[in-house]
């Protein structure tokens, strides 16, 4: 009852797999209220500032890389979750029960900023696929800004591309 | 049409380009496309792959790439002249291939009109000792007195 308990407010404290638009968001908040504590003065105000008040809210930064530890951050979290059940080579570790399956995810979303989407979640069977998730770099430009800041001859001039 | 309906030109090299110095007459390429319709993604390709070849491989040429947004007129490439004319090449549904050789097609053409050439050659100094006539090689005495004029 208790773990249940604590694994329900654990559930509403972190973010759900499928909006990890709102872990963002969320962040933004705190760092705003970590600034609140040191000034008395403007805690309303800097309140009010620091949540998304804007009518078009600016896009979440989408760029990811794998980081060198990847393989070690990713069997400690396995070995975590898992605990007991666990066989010699921990890539085979199948994810069949759901409830490790998310914890397990959940985290490695919290730790590495990028969560698995809905789309792909029934092709993480086994850790072997959610490290080769997580090895996938992701960037948020689209080609043509990438094309942009490259260095371009000084005859080829593009003009701006409104999305 | 016949000859005599369609317009026709002689041969002609631009300011006489060539003799001296060959100056490319293309002077700008404009790639007119819309970011999102099906038949520009040839013209995207080529954006994305072969312009930045083709700008370097044609440095006196300026390669504009100009998209616009919103459901558009077809993709276009429309290439200026140094004599003032303009012409444009429909590029819907063609691949970045077809649309290189059709820029370096342009490249290398002169601005003159696209029709029939009355000649297929053409010379400044037709003649280097003089154009025949009738009274070449004849004695010189004919000039004065004409052909048939008896001395007074």
């Amino acid at each position: 009852m208790a773990a249940v308990a604590a694994l329900r407010a654990a559930g509403q404290r972190r973010p759900g797999l499928g909006r990890p638009g709102q872990a963002f968001w969320a962040a933004a908040g705190t760092a705003g209220k970590e600034e609140k504590v040191e000034a008395d003065k403007a805690v309303v105000e800097k309140e009010e500032r620091s949540e998304p008040s804007l009518i078009c809210s600016l896009p979440r930064s989408r760029s990811y890389i794998p980081p060198m530890d990847l393989q070690s951050c990713l069997e400690s979290h396995i070995r975590e979750v898992f605990g007991p059940s666990l066989t010699e080579d921990w890539q085979q570790t199948l994810l069949q029960e759901n409830r490790l399956k998310h914890r397990l995810l959940a985290r490695l979303a919290a730790e590495l900023g990028r969560a698995v989407p809905n789309s792909q979640l029934h092709r993480m069977r086994c850790a072997r696929d959610v490290l080769g998730f997580y090895r996938i770099p992701m960037k948020d430009e689209t080609k043509f800004d990438e094309l942009v800041a490259t260095e371009l001859p000084p005859n080829l001039k593009i003009t701006l591309w409104e999305q | 049409m016949t000859g005599r309906g369609s317009p026709s030109r002689f041969l002609t090299a631009v300011l006489h380009n060539g003799v001296g110095r060959y100056v490319r007459q293309l002077q700008r390429l404009q790639l007119l496309f819309s970011p999102t319709a099906a038949d520009a993604r040839g013209a995207r390709q080529f954006v994305e792959e072969a312009a930045q070849d083709f700008a370097r491989q044609h440095p006196d040429v300026v390669l504009y790439v100009s998209p616009h947004s919103g459901p558009g007129p077809a993709p276009v490439l429309r290439a200026e002249y140094l004599n003032g004319t303009v012409r444009e090449e429909l590029i819907a549904s063609k691949t970045s291939e077809e649309i290189v050789q059709l820029a370096t097609k342009m490249a290398n053409q002169s601005g003159l009109d696209i029709i029939r050439i009355r000649k297929p050659f053409h010379t400044d100094n037709p003649s280097i000792q003089g154009q025949w006539h009738p009274l070449t090689n004849k004695p010189s005495i004919l000039t004065v007195q004409g052909p048939r004029l008896q001395p007074q």
